[in-house]
C-alpha cells in the first residue's frame, strides 16, 4: 500500500510535524441587503459591482435576500435543450429568460421563492467551491427543519436541496478570485407549473417541490418576511458571521443608490 | 513524469475519512490542524491536512512556481503550461466542464483565462503568467475529471509562449505554496 512506502524511504527524507491549533478568529462580519422584488437583470448588475466591490475590499462580506419576478435562467454551460419552449412563449406568459456565468443548469426563478446571492470571500474563511455549496446546501436545509421538513443534500451530481425525490431549492454558484456571486433558490410556494417548462437543473422525471406543498396545502406559513429571515439567520449560523448588520434596502438600484 | 503521477495518485488514494487522533498520535488530544510536509525523492511534497476527522493530503510538485489563486506553472524555455493544483481541485469537488480560452488569445498574470465548474459553482481560472495561448487541452473537453485525477499532468490547461520571464519572481516556490494553504486552511 502506498502510505506504507512513503515511510521506507526514511534516508530520503525530511518531515517536519507540528500542531497548529485552530487559530481563534475574529468576528466574522457580514451585511444583509433586504431588497424585496428585484427585476433579474438589475439584481445581475448589482453583483457585479459589488464583487468588483468586494475585490478590492470596499466593502465587507455581503448577502443579498430577494425574489425575482418571473425568470428562467441558464448557467454557463449553456444548456438551452434544457428549455422546452421557445423564448417567443416564454414571453407570453410573461417570463424573462437569461444566460449567466454561474454554475448549474436550467431554473426558474418566481414570486413566492427566496433567492439568497452571498457576495463573500471565500478565500478569507478559507473555504473551496464544494465546501460552500456543502453549506448552502446546509442553510436550505436547516431552514426546511424549521417547519418538520426532512430535506436532505442531493447526492454526486445532483447538487441541490431535496426532499425524497422532490427539489425543494437549488443552487447555481460564480466564484471570480475567490469572490462569491448568485447563490440559492429555495421554494417556499411559486407557481411550480413554470417548471414544465424546462428540465429543471438538467435532470429529468424528477419532481420540483416547495415548503408548502411539503408541510401540506392546509397548513399556513408565516409570511414571506419571516422565512427570508429565518433563512438568512440558518446562512449566518452556518457560515459563522457573529456579526451581523441588516440593511432595508427594498428601494435601492442596480448601482447600489438608494 | 510517472513519480509525480504517483504522488497526486497517492495523495487521492489516501483522501479518506478517518478518527484523527487514530492517525497521527493515538492519544485522546485532539489533533485537529496537524499538518505534515513530507518531501520524497526530492522531487515533491505531500501535505497533510488533518480537519474535522477528515484527512487529506494534497501533492505539491518541486519542479514547478505557484499563483496564490492556486494555479501552476511549469517553465520551459520560453514556455509554459498552466494548470491549477491538487489543493485547488480538491476544494473544487467533481470537474464537470472545462471553460478554455481561444489559442492564439493573451493571457495576463493574474486575470482570468478560463473557468471550471464543479458542484454547480462555476471558479474561474487565472493565469500565472503573461504571454499568448499556444495550446489549450482539448481532452478537457470530453474528458473535465482529468483535472482531478491529473491535476499537474493530464489535466494540464493551457499552454502560454511567455511574454518574458518577469511574472517569475512573483510566484511561490512549492515550500512557500505548501505553508500558504497551511495558512488559509488554518483559518477556516
Amino acid at each position: 500500500m502506498k502510505k506504507c512506502r512513503i515511510s521506507l524511504y526514511g534516508s530520503c527524507f525530511r518531515h517536519f510535524l507540528f500542531i497548529s491549533p485552530q487559530e481563534m478568529r475574529g468576528p466574522r462580519s457580514i451585511e444583509i441587503w433586504k431588497m424585496g422584488a428585484v427585476n433579474y437583470l438589475e439584481a445581475l448588475k448589482l453583483q457585479e459591482k459589488l464583487t468588483s466591490d468586494r475585490k478590492t475590499h470596499k466593502i465587507k462580506d455581503t448577502l443579498l435576500s430577494l425574489q425575482h419576478p418571473p425568470t428562467f435562467t441558464l448557467g454557463k454551460r449553456r444548456t438551452v435543450h434544457n428549455v422546452l419552449v421557445s423564448e417567443a412563449e416564454l414571453k407570453a406568459m410573461g417570463a424573462e429568460l437569461h444566460y449567466t456565468e454561474r454554475g448549474g443548469d436550467a431554473t426558474f426563478h418566481g414570486p413566492r421563492q427566496v433567492i439568497l446571492y452571498p457576495i463573500i470571500s471565500l478565500r478569507d474563511i478559507g473555504t473551496g467551491a464544494r465546501k460552500y455549496v456543502e453549506n448552502l446546501e446546509s442553510t436550505m436545509i436547516e431552514l426546511a427543519s424549521l417547519y418538520g421538513v426532512k430535506a436532505r443534500a442531493g447526492e454526486t451530481g445532483e447538487t441541490g436541496v431535496w426532499v425524497g425525490q422532490r427539489k425543494i431549492g437549488a443552487i447555481g454558484v460564480r466564484i471570480s478570485s475567490g469572490i462569491t456571486s448568485h447563490g440559492l433558490a429555495f421554494n417556499i410556494d411559486p407557481d411550480l407549473n413554470y417548471f414544465k417548462h424546462i428540465v429543471p437543473c438538467g435532470i429529468p422525471d424528477k419532481e420540483v417541490t416547495s415548503l408548502q406543498k411539503e408541510v401540506g396545502l392546509g397548513q399556513k406559513l408565516p409570511s414571506e418576511q419571516v422565512i427570508h429571515e429565518q433563512l438568512v439567520s440558518c446562512f449566518t449560523k452556518i457560515f459563522g458571521y457573529t456579526d451581523v448588520t441588516w440593511r432595508d434596502k427594498t428601494s435601492v438600484s442596480s448601482d447600489g443608490n438608494e | 513524469m510517472a513519480r509525480s503521477l504517483w504522488a497526486t495518485r497517492a495523495a487521492s488514494y489516501l483522501r479518506i475519512n478517518v478518527p484523527c487522533r487514530g492517525f497521527a498520535t493515538g492519544s485522546d488530544l485532539p489533533i485537529c490542524g496537524t499538518r505534515v510536509g513530507v518531501t520524497f525523492h526530492g522531487m515533491y511534497l505531500l501535505y497533510v491536512n488533518c480537519e474535522n476527522n477528515f484527512l487529506s493530503i494534497h501533492a505539491v510538485l518541486k519542479d514547478l512556481k505557484y499563483a496564490d489563486s492556486h494555479e501552476w506553472v511549469r517553465v520551459e524555455g520560453e514556455s509554459a503550461t498552466v494548470g491549477i493544483t491538487d489543493h485547488a481541485q480538491d476544494h473544487l469537488g467533481e470537474v464537470v466542464y472545462v471553460e478554455l480560452p481561444e489559442e492564439g488569445s493573451k493571457v495576463e498574470q493574474g486575470a482570468s483565462f478560463g473557468a471550471v465548474e464543479s458542484v454547480k459553482a462555476t471558479s474561474d481560472v487565472n493565469s500565472p503568467v503573461s504571454g499568448k495561448v499556444v495550446e489549450v487541452n482539448k481532452k478537457l473537453s470530453d474528458s473535465p475529471g482529468l483535472v482531478n485525477s491529473s491535476p499537474y499532468e493530464d489535466g494540464w490547461i493551457i499552454k502560454v509562449e511567455l511574454e518574458d520571464d518577469s511574472d517569475l519572481p512573483c510566484l511561490m516556490d512549492p515550500e512557500r505554496y505548501t505553508k500558504f494553504c497551511e495558512k488559509e486552511d488554518a483559518s477556516r
